[in-house]
């Protein structure tokens, strides 16, 4: 499964969307439409981390790295390249 | 437990020789809301603000543990508790917020005059409508060339009459749920903000709150904590570490009132033996020891974990029940 697929179907499931992984668009506001609250967005970070090795700094938690799957996605992307790098 | 080290023990007696100056005149600010100015001169002096941050900025480079340690031995010697909460408060709000989150020019703008307590500060978050609720805030911030202007009104300001810094929590973005709050470190001159009178809390007299307003208050972008967007987040790390260093002085508190029960179970004799003879007594102090020791364990433990960059939200929830309920019931004179 790619990356992306991965972070749709926990997105899906933790979070009961109440769509199939699939049919969720990888633009689809997740903010803007309610589906991260506060606890949502903490446990989203911390699975991410688990899930891609990664430590992801609190400044990197922004609007624009986590509105979407697409760029939730694209933020992994980079954070795993510097992680390699570093 | 942790074993502390003779840095650590030699750190703790050397801060606690000022505590004695810190409860000084301590029945007039059980009598009058007011922030204790006398008292807060004392504190500059010891060093205690200094204690967590980076020697760079006038600090003492000290970790969160060590921190705590020396707090702890603040609860069990300063009965001014009041003064205390004031202690905690601008630590965590300000210096705690400034040094994880602020840039390096902001740092060096503001950290020195925090770490000595020159500058007293605190954090708005609370509003007259939104408590626990904090993401339910209105106060908004809108982007303006190089500034943000923010306009709202706060509630609950801890140190507020007094304070010379307040971290302000403000909606960059009304529909980014989570991710719609920033933080920003607002100094008390800014045009636009303005206080509202000293409100006395229960049983923190010296600790005096106020009301805070924003009309139009026009903030640099530098001043932002973190970024834009990021303000749960500072929010959630500040709120760790309040609770881990509020709380611990709050079980020195009880190792005080642990002490004090133990020495007049001592001294009481009744029918020819002294009253911590009897089982009834003998089984409240055990009590009273065994709540101490675990609001301690999960202070400290949740602390560490902390420490090692892993996740305790609920360590954190745990440990700040099970302190505050030991306090609340031994509080109230019942066996815990
Ligand atoms: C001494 C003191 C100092 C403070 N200092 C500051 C400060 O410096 N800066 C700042 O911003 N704020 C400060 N506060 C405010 C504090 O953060 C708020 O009081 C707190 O967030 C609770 O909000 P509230 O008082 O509006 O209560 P509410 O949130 O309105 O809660 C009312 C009642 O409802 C219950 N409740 C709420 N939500 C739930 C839920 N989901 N489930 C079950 N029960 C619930 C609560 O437990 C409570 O009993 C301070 C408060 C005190 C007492």
């Amino acid at each position: 499964m790619s990356r992306i697929d991965a972070i749709k179907r926990h997105l899906v499931e933790e979070y009961e969307l109440g769509t199939a992984p699939a049919e969720l668009a990888d633009d689809y506001d997740l903010l803007r439409n309610g589906v991260i609250d506060s606890l949502a967005l903490l446990t989203l970070v911390s699975w991410l981390e688990n899930e891609y090795a990664l430590d992801i700094d609190a400044a990197d938690v922004v609007p624009d790295n986590f509105r979407t799957a697409a760029s939730i996605d694209a933020f992994v992307a980079a954070a795993v390249t510097t992680a390699k790098v570093g | 437990m942790i074993a502390w080290s003779k840095d650590d023990e030699r750190l703790k007696e050397g801060i606690s020789l000022w505590f004695g100056k810190f409860d000084e005149d301590r029945p007039r600010y059980g009598r009058e809301p007011a922030f204790p100015r006398e008292p807060w001169l004392a504190v500059m002096e010891s060093g205690i603000l200094r204690l967590p941050f980076d020697e760079k900025w006038g600090g003492l480079g000290q970790s969160l543990l060590t921190t705590m340690y020396v707090l702890e031995e603040l609860g069990r010697c300063c009965r001014n508790t009041g003064l205390n909460f004031g202690i905690t408060t601008h630590m965590v709000s300000t210096g705690v917020a400034l040094q994880r989150f602020g840039s390096t020019a902001l740092k060096d703008a503001h950290l020195p005059q925090v770490c000595a307590g020159t500058a007293v500060g605190t954090h708005a978050v609370t509003e007259p409508d939104s408590g626990s609720d904090a993401l339910g805030m209105r106060t908004t911030a809108t982007a303006d060339g190089d500034c943000y202007r923010l306009s709202g009104a706060k509630a609950f300001v801890g140190n507020g009459p007094v304070a010379d810094l307040v971290v302000v929590y403000a909606r960059t973005e009304p529909a980014a749920g989570p991710l719609g709050v920033t933080a920003f470190l607002v100094a008390r001159d800014t045009p636009g903000l303005t206080f509202g009178d000293p409100v006395e809390g229960t049983g923190l007299k010296s600790a005096p709150l106020c009301s805070l307003f924003l009309d139009d208050c026009r903030v640099p972008r530098t001043h932002i904590l973190g970024r834009v967007g990021a303000g749960l987040l500072v929010l959630d790390h500040v709120r760790t570490w309040e609770i881990l260093c509020c709380f611990i002085v709050g079980t020195g508190e009880i190792r005080r009132r642990l002490d004090r029960c133990v020495a007049y179970a001592g001294e009481r004799s009744a029918f020819g033996r002294s009253v911590g003879g009897f089982q009834a007594v003998a089984k409240r102090i055990v009590d009273m020891k065994i709540g101490l020791e675990m609001s301690r364990k999960w202070l400290y433990d949740t602390a560490e974990k902390f420490t090692a960059g892993r996740k305790v939200t609920a360590d954190l929830a745990t440990a700040k029940l099970v302190a505050d309920r030991i306090a609340a019931t031994l509080g109230l004179g019942r066996a815990a």
